[in-house]
């Protein structure tokens, strides 16, 4: 028992080190991120604190030699994408999840070749549309040719997420509301989508951050217009500036932001079944 | 009479609405369906089935056409700078494949099997993915302050006396493409082993333990062969992700550690199509043997 003690003991010391190890590099990222000033690179020690790479960032900083991120037309144009490949993946996931509650004919080759979605390397998928749109003239575009694989990508995810839903939704709840003559439409906006709405909001999280920070696919078929990925890729050749660690630092603020509201519509939403549940038990009452 | 006629009326109105929803009923699904396989099979399939037929094409200077040869498998398999990069490439994804098991593991077994409270096993878990909402390019480029000559792992090795020399083997080598690449993908191995350590039934672990099992024996017996499916779902998702690597590889090599994926970006830059569809096949290939190899060691559909 002596033994199991230590054992407990010695294994949460090794999983805090392991996860400071997981967030070690973004530490050092916050750190370098106040950096001082144009001169001072992304390298300890610091110089001096300052906040000079936010201002940088944001655009207030004074001209340098140091060129801006692209941050206005990049990031406009990467949460367009996400959003875009949200909605359609989103329905995309939950049509086919509707489908597979029932069993059918080939069901086994259609989830295969959903996941494939999810499994193949990027880097594979967008050289194999890369090569489809030079042969049959397409332009690459980041709206065209980059999203549809944007949606190969993140779909899968969405559907297994929906699946998931699914397998623990009672079907007998709509077929109550059919027996009594509700519309189908009706049933779906009043039991149904009530019922899956945490498992919407979970698929359209996984669609658009995965879409957001998607690269590899990206980096062959978005063509000349660049998604901020593709912007931080291109200062891998020349020299890296601590802009880059304080524009990290902004976006993974934005995404906390991005959690904390999904976070709260959930909680909402669980509120909200369960106000009815307990509206419904007084009625019968 | 007349109720008559409207009886009849009613119950043929009620068979063309039942026949309307049998139909739905039988090829409802089809319609769910369609729009998702149409949609996998134009952007999925398509490109995957282009990219093989396009690996048989001709290389001209700048362009490819379609007269079919073997000449771009012949110089990929003859030119030791390619068979290199795919050997470099084995042995990155199976350093890193071990490395993961072995730094995960031990974390998901204190995860799933020492803390007993669900909402700290949740918490400790989202501890864990919190990393991933920094954009996946930034945390590579921030391993480069972390290891450099003057970085933060040599300062601190420093100041506590360990090395008197900064180490400078750390940044620009495989080894730092290794460090770099483990710490990124851990996580997909820490999560499935976790969930399946956490759904062992804990009456089987007193049971043994009654019967008078060491731990040692418990471990390699019980725990270990229950969370044997969370290991191969983790296998997999770090091999699918490390063999189509490249941006960790160029940015913390300083491009000197090229693996095939390195190859097939450089291969689309100067425009070698059939080349870099010749190395998408050659990682296709890989990666199906890993899969399939993989699954054989478990049968995941039965045990999940």
């Amino acid at each position: 028992m002596q033994d199991a003690k230590f054992l407990k003991i010695g294994l949460g010391t090794y999983t805090a080190l392991f996860i400071a190890f997981l967030y070690a590099p973004f530490v050092v990222m916050g750190i370098l991120s106040f950096q001082q000033g144009p001169e001072g690179g992304p390298q300890f020690p610091i110089i001096e604190w300052s906040t000079y790479w936010y201002q940088h960032v944001l655009g207030f900083a004074p001209p340098s030699r140091v060129a801006p991120l692209p941050i206005g037309e990049a990031l406009a144009r990467s949460i367009t994408l996400a959003v875009a490949t949200m909605i359609v993946s989103t329905v995309l996931g939950t049509l086919t999840a509707q489908a597979f509650r029932r069993h059918f004919k080939g069901s086994g080759f259609v989830f295969y070749l959903v996941v494939l979605g999810m499994m193949v390397p990027g880097v594979l998928l967008g050289l194999g549309m890369a090569l489809v749109a030079d042969q049959f003239g397409i332009p690459r575009t980041w709206w065209g040719t980059a999203f549809v694989l944007h949606v190969v990508y993140t779909y899968p995810f969405a559907f297994l997420v929906m699946l998931a839903i699914f397998n623990r939704f009672d079907g007998s709840v709509e077929e109550a509301a059919w027996a009594l003559g509700v519309p189908p439409g009706r049933t779906f906006r009043k039991i149904t989508f009530p019922i899956i709405f945490p498992g919407v909001l979970s698929a359209m999280l996984f669609a658009f951050t995965l879409s957001y920070d998607e690269f590899p696919r990206t980096l062959f078929t978005g063509g000349s217009e660049v998604t901020m990925p593709i912007a931080i890729y291109g200062t891998f050749a020349v020299e890296i500036h601590p802009n880059l660690f304080a524009f990290g630092v902004l976006t993974t603020v934005f995404s906390f932001a991005l959690l904390t509201v999904y976070g709260l519509l959930m909680m909402a939403s669980v509120r909200r079944a369960k106000v009815r549940i307990s509206g419904l038990q007084e009625e019968i009452e | 009479m007349s109720i008559d006629t409207n009886m009849t009326g009613t119950i043929v109105q009620d068979k063309t609405t039942a026949k309307k929803q049998g139909l739905f009923n039988r090829y409802g699904h089809y319609f769910l369906l369609a729009p998702g396989v149409i949609w996998m099979i134009l952007f999925l399939v398509v490109p995957l089935i282009m990219m093989l037929y396009v690996s048989f094409w001709t290389q001209t200077t700048f362009a490819i056409k379609p007269d079919l040869t073997v000449k771009s498998w012949v110089t990929f398999f003859s030119s030791d700078t390619y068979f290199g990069a795919l050997l470099r490439t084995l042995r990155i994804w199976l350093t890193v494949l071990v490395l993961t098991f072995a730094i995960g593991y031990p974390a998901a077994l204190f995860i799933g099997q020492y803390v007993r409270n669900k909402t700290v096993q949740t918490i400790l878990l989202v501890a864990c993915v919190i990393p991933f909402w920094t954009s996946f390019l930034i945390r590579v480029l921030a391993w480069r302050p972390m290891l450099g000559k003057e970085g933060a792992i040599n300062i601190v090795l420093m100041k506590i006396g360990i090395i008197t020399q900064p180490i400078d083997v750390l940044l620009f080598t495989e080894l730092s493409v290794i460090i770099g690449m483990v710490q990124i993908y851990v996580v997909f191995m820490v999560g499935p082993i976790a969930f399946m350590l956490a759904r062992i039934d804990e009456s089987l672990i007193e049971a043994a333990r009654d019967l008078g099992a060491s731990s040692w024996r418990i471990f390699r017996k019980i725990i270990f062969p229950l969370s044997l499916p969370g290991v191969v779902v983790g296998a997999i998702f770090v091999s699918v992700m490390v063999l189509g690597e490249f941006a960790t590889a160029s940015a913390l090599s300083g491009r000197k550690v090229n693996l095939l994926g390195n190859i097939i970006v450089t291969q689309v830059g100067s425009l070698k199509w059939a080349f870099a569809a010749v190395i998408g096949v050659v990682l296709t290939l890989v990666m199906a043997a890993v899969i399939i190899g993989l699954l054989r060691v478990v049968n995941l559909r039965r045990e999940l």
